[in-house]
């Protein structure tokens, strides 16, 4: 029996490799991603322990704030600590580290680094094994306020030789420097496409930290002292106020951070690889479901001769593990080059990793062997029980086509996996529970596939109802065809339906938030013109910059936004608070305020949303406990309450209360008013060349500003759309694959429309025209579900500023011209191959 | 033949098929198989012809090579005047869509579509509008008139048979090749094809050329040719199932 299945298998190669490819993309892209992020693992791994190399201990403020996704702040130290640790026994060398902020001006005037990338910084640096640099030639390290070395990749980038003149951007203003060297981290040009703006300890301090203050102390032990003895003394030196940690401890600490921040990498990519497996199932399942229908015969007679219904499960089981393990290795294989594109594809989105060779795990081949044998041998289970109940005597009758598409039974299977899909959406997003809600979505995707076959026939009657018109008699053909047999119909779609669906709801979301943030800023900035940055949090225009704006004639009020970080009443996690200018604010913000007002705000108080008001059960005049970075937990007063936190969020304070915890202050974006009487025109030019002095801040005016701000979300939403691509690919091929069986399973009414005069053109013009009917079939679904699914994920936003619901018509008109298109590409060999048949051999089949 | 037969005959007989030193050879070297050998033959357009044979002796070949359906290996085929050896094959798509009609053993029709859909599939290739007056004599004339929207599943196999007669008879086609039609029918579904087959030529003026092993089939036409072995044999004029039955009987000696 198992030389009859693996004969039966082997026999149609082509049916076998059609059917393995469906899984092959899947397979690939979870292959490529454990080896590509487990290749940059590696890398950034062996670079860490590289750059720690020398150091022995490391000494760091204990005051921290987790701001969540792994990454955490933390406060200065006072930089006396440095002459503490250096007088302990058996440390060879103590240096301080500065490290803030410091963007990089390229000789093309242009900041280094792409909008919203890898971090800027500025650091001090010295000559000694303890640093992470290498120096490249004939670099020499900065000494005095006017000297810097950068990393080689930003010189590469902004072709900075040195000896030349580069400007460069801190919270300390604009300022010329002279290059005097290029280093590089480890190996790399780079770490991680971050960029290094480096100087000596007094002007690092002065420029992008705090005078007096440094970020960490770095510690080289005397020959013969072990890093734990070493940490140990240092720390009962210094006390509470600082931590220390061994050198090993501080490389293990450096490359966790980086697995974290990977991990999230590599759990999105994998969310992408698991949809690309669905949709692959999808197919296997729809697969051998016409397999087995098409060798009803020789499965009965199978039967008749004397095999049980055992053997005829496994012989089906076994060639869809057969088709696993050919997906599985070519996805493997597919999935290594895949791993080199998707390198290419983090370096075109500003992640620049270091060469290194990939790594190919065991785990990564067991994963592809298990994961696409498992999902192609479950696919299948439900055919092969189908083939099973083949009877005997099936192998002496005519086949009778396959019509049945209305049960009870599958109307009520359907209707209570779709209900119970739904339910487990709505809660998901209502409790916020993503576990809930993305165990929902593909069951709703389920119980759609159940229930598809039910509405499969009138649906694809109706798309293909203009065809007989507009097409003739092949349109005809086609919209019969593509009724005939309505589960097959389905299921071919909802492979499709998948993608489209998904594709759908990220468009509708899109096109939500964009609208809502029009709408939320228009009506909460109330403003004439924006500097706005792209740091991602990390740095951004120096105060001073807002000054000089608002010592122009033409500007009403300019005033920056900062982001800062605090605890509220002891919570753990920390909370996004917004940093202003109580005086000036209220000029650019309309907020709402329901208590109080905005230049009530003093360096003692604290503003409130509505919404946290009443969480807190607090009032203007109540207090309110508030830790920042330095640790210091202090009592702060509700000074004022507003309903809109959409830009400003729950929580405000006063840059003159954020100073105070001794934090660097930046403003992301600076809001200002015109003047009265001066035109948009006039407060623009003339604050063209002050904003051009700092050059990483762009000036738009209020409505460009709406603009761009509503495009912010689109490289995002093109990273998804080129993702969700893959599912869509794969729905193809599964229609190519479905079409080719249909093509061989219709034979011999091919060969005679083709005796009574059907061109090839015409035979090609049916299947096509089916596959184009079917294509639309599960646009039609996907486009459904995805608006449905989108406007519940939109309900279930609203509290977060996600107000409108809005879609996107053009983007809808375009999924359904590519479903078009790939309903025209994936004909394009079954159709050859249907209009190239032997017309009396396809007479003489049975 | 009689003199009075020939007397009745149409004064100018036009020839409606030939093959002229046909020859089909399947296969190369060892394996060369000669299907048809060296035949010349002529159809006689306005009569009832039949090709009969054991199996194995080119009937179907030869008709298939008549029809369009498989090029020669040497000779020529001709529908009406054309030289079927000289079309591409796009030209003999045509000449099947316009100028021959087919009736095939078994699975004739299109199961998607309906059985009138099926009847005008020809003309509907062709993008041309069926002619009422003369599409309503056909269905009349094979009974259907009751069974048109049925697919081909929901019919009898003498039913299907009938759409198919009346599929190759509404474009007029110069010709109708059958093939085995009655093969798989009973006997008196058998009969009622073969009678308005028989019908269509004396009444219609339609030429069909039928090839069939059943010696009572055969019967039922104006003249029978006999091939063995890729070669014709003999001919028979005005036959009944009797004098065919004992040709026949001959070939197994």
């Amino acid at each position: 029996m198992f030389r009859v299945a693996l004969k039966s298998a082997l026999f149609n190669k082509r049916r076998l490799f059609g059917t393995a490819l469906s899984v092959v993309i899947g397979i690939a892209f979870l292959a490529g991603t454990f080896v590509f992020t487990d290749t940059i693992q590696r890398t950034f791994d062996n670079l860490f322990s590289d750059v720690y190399k020398s150091t022995d201990a490391y000494v760091r403020s204990s005051s921290e704030i987790d701001i969540g996704f792994g990454q955490k702040l933390y406060d200065r130290i006072p930089e006396s600590m440095l002459s503490e640790v250096s007088s302990v026994t058996g440390v060879a060398e103590a240096r301080g580290d500065v490290s803030g902020y410091a963007r990089i001006i390229g000789s093309n005037g242009k900041p280094i680094g792409l909008p919203n990338g890898s971090p800027n910084f500025g650091s001090s640096v010295y000559d000694s094994p303890l640093i992470p640099w290498t120096p490249v030639g004939a670099s020499k390290f900065p000494s005095g306020p006017n000297e810097v070395m950068i990393d080689a990749g930003s010189a590469k980038q902004g072709k900075l030789n040195v000896g030349d003149k580069v400007t460069i951007v801190s919270q300390g203003g604009s300022r010329v420097f002279t290059l005097v060297g290029t280093v590089r981290f480890g190996k790399a040009d780079s770490p991680g496409g971050a960029t290094f703006a480096l100087f000596d300890l007094a002007t690092a301090q002065s420029f992008v930290g705090k005078p007096g203050e440094v970020d960490a102390i770095v510690v080289g032990a005397v020959p013969g002292i072990s890093q734990q003895v070493l940490a140990d003394r240092i720390h009962a030196k210094l006390g509470a106020g600082a931590t220390v940690l061994t050198g090993a401890q501080i490389t293990k600490e450096t490359q966790n951070s980086m697995h974290d921040a990977l991990s999230f990498l590599n759990i999105l990519l994998l969310v992408f690889a698991a949809i690309a497996l669905f949709v692959g199932s999808f197919i296997i399942y729809n697969t051998f479901s016409i397999i087995v229908a098409q060798k009803q015969r020789e499965t009965a007679l199978l039967r008749a001769i004397g095999a049980n219904r055992k053997q005829i499960i496994s012989s089906v089981l076994l060639e869809s593990a057969l088709v696993g393990i050919i997906a599985s290795a070519i996805g493997l294989l597919v999935g290594v080059g895949l791993s080199v594109v998707l390198k290419w594809f983090m370096a075109a989105l500003g992640i620049d990793i270091p060469a290194g060779g990939l790594v190919l795990l065991m785990r990564t081949v067991i994963a592809a062997f298990v994961v696409g044998i498992a999902m192609t041998v479950f696919a299948a289970v439900s055919p092969s029980i189908r083939a099973s109940k083949v009877p005997p005597v099936a192998a002496m009758r005519d086949v009778a086509l396959d019509r049945s598409a209305a049960s009870k039974g599958r109307l009520l299977a359907g209707a209570v996996v779709t209900f119970a899909a739904a339910m487990l959406v709505v809660y998901g997003l209502a409790s916020n529970d993503v576990k809930l809600l993305g165990s929902g979505v593909p069951l709703l995707f389920i119980g759609i596939f159940v229930l598809g076959p039910l509405i499969a026939r009138p649906v694809a009657g109706f798309i293909g109802a203009p065809l007989p018109t507009v097409v003739g008699v092949t349109g005809s053909l086609a919209r019969q065809n593509s009724m005939r047999n309505p589960k097959r119909t389905a299921r071919t779609a909802a492979a499709l339906m998948v993608g489209v669906s998904l594709v759908t709801g990220i468009s509708v979301l899109a096109a939500s938030v964009k609208t809502s943030i029009r709408s939320i800023i228009g009506d909460q900035f109330v403003g004439d013109f924006v500097v706005r940055t792209q740091t991602q949090g990390f740095g951004g225009l120096p105060p001073e910059l807002a000054t000089a704006l608002n010592k122009l004639p033409e500007v009403g009020t300019a005033t920056g936004l900062q982001m800062g970080y605090g605890k509220i009443d002891g919570n753990t996690k920390a909370s996004m608070l917004s940093v202003v200018d109580p005086s000036t604010i209220g000029d650019v913000f309309d907020l709402k305020f329901v208590q109080g007002k905005a230049s009530d705000l003093t360096a003692d108080g604290i503003l409130l949303s509505t919404s946290r008001a009443e969480h807190y059960n607090v009032h203007v005049g109540d207090t309110m406990r508030l830790t920042l970075l330095d640790g210091v937990e202090r009592t702060v007063q509700v000074q004022g309450i507003y309903q809109k936190d959409d830009l400003a969020g729950p929580y405000t304070i006063s840059e003159q209360l954020f100073k105070k915890s001794g934090a660097d202050v930046y403003h992301f974006s600076v809001f200002g008013t015109t003047a009265p009487g001066v035109s948009e025109k006039a407060v623009l030019a003339a604050a063209t060349p002050v904003v051009e002095k700092y050059r990483v801040g762009k000036l738009l005016s209020r409505s460009a500003y709406i603009n761009d701000q509503s495009k912010q979300i689109n490289q995002f939403v093109n990273l998804i759309y080129g993702l969700l691509a893959l599912a869509v690919v794969i729905a193809i091929f599964g229609i190519a694959n479905t079409l080719s069986l249909s093509v061989y399973e219709r034979t011999r009414e091919l060969g005679l429309l083709r005796a009574v005069g059907a061109y090839r053109s015409q035979v090609r013009s049916a299947i096509r025209w089916e596959s184009v009917i079917t294509a639309l079939l599960g646009t039609a679904q996907g486009i459904l579900i995805g608006v449905l699914l989108g406007y519940a994920v939109i309900v279930s936003l609203h509290d977060e500023g996600l107000r409108k619901f809005s879609i996107s018509v053009g983007t809808l008109v375009l999924v359904t011209v590519l479903a078009v298109i790939a309903g025209i590409v994936a004909a394009i060999r079954p159709a050859r191959r249907a209009s190239k048949l032997d017309i009396l051999r396809a007479l003489a089949q049975h | 033949m009689s003199t009075t037969q020939l007397l009745m005959a149409p004064p100018v007989t036009a020839i409606a098929a030939r093959a002229v030193d046909a020859c089909k050879v399947y296969g190369t070297g060892e394996n060369v198989v000669r299907a048809i050998d060296h035949v010349t033959v002529e159809f006689k357009a306005g009569h009832f012809s039949a090709i009969m044979g054991p199996s194995g002796s080119g009937k179907s070949t030869l008709m298939h090579c008549l029809a369009g359906l498989d090029p020669l290996t040497s000779g020529r085929a001709y529908i009406g005047g054309t030289d079927l050896t000289t079309l591409s094959e796009k030209q003999l798509t045509t000449l099947r869509r316009d100028q021959v009609g087919f009736v095939f053993q078994s699975f004739n029709l299109v199961p998607s579509l309906s059985a009138i859909e099926n009847i005008t599939l020809p003309g509907a290739l062709a993008g041309r509008k069926p002619d009422a007056a003369w599409l309503d004599k056909v269905i009349a004339a094979v009974g259907l008139a009751g069974r048109l929207s049925h697919r081909p599943s929901e019919l009898s196999g003498g039913e299907q048979q009938r759409v198919a007669v009346a599929r190759s008879l509404v474009s007029r086609p110069e010709i109708i090749f059958a093939d085995e039609p009655t093969g798989n029918l009973d006997s008196r579904a058998g009969t009622e094809i073969l009678s308005f087959m028989r019908n269509a030529v004396m009444e219609l003026g339609q030429t069909i050329v039928m090839v069939t092993h059943d010696p009572v089939a055969a019967s039922y036409s104006d003249r029978i040719v006999f091939l063995a072995d890729g070669r014709i044999v003999d001919e028979m004029e005005d036959p009944t199932a009797q004098r065919v039955l004992d040709r026949m009987r001959r070939f197994g000696e």
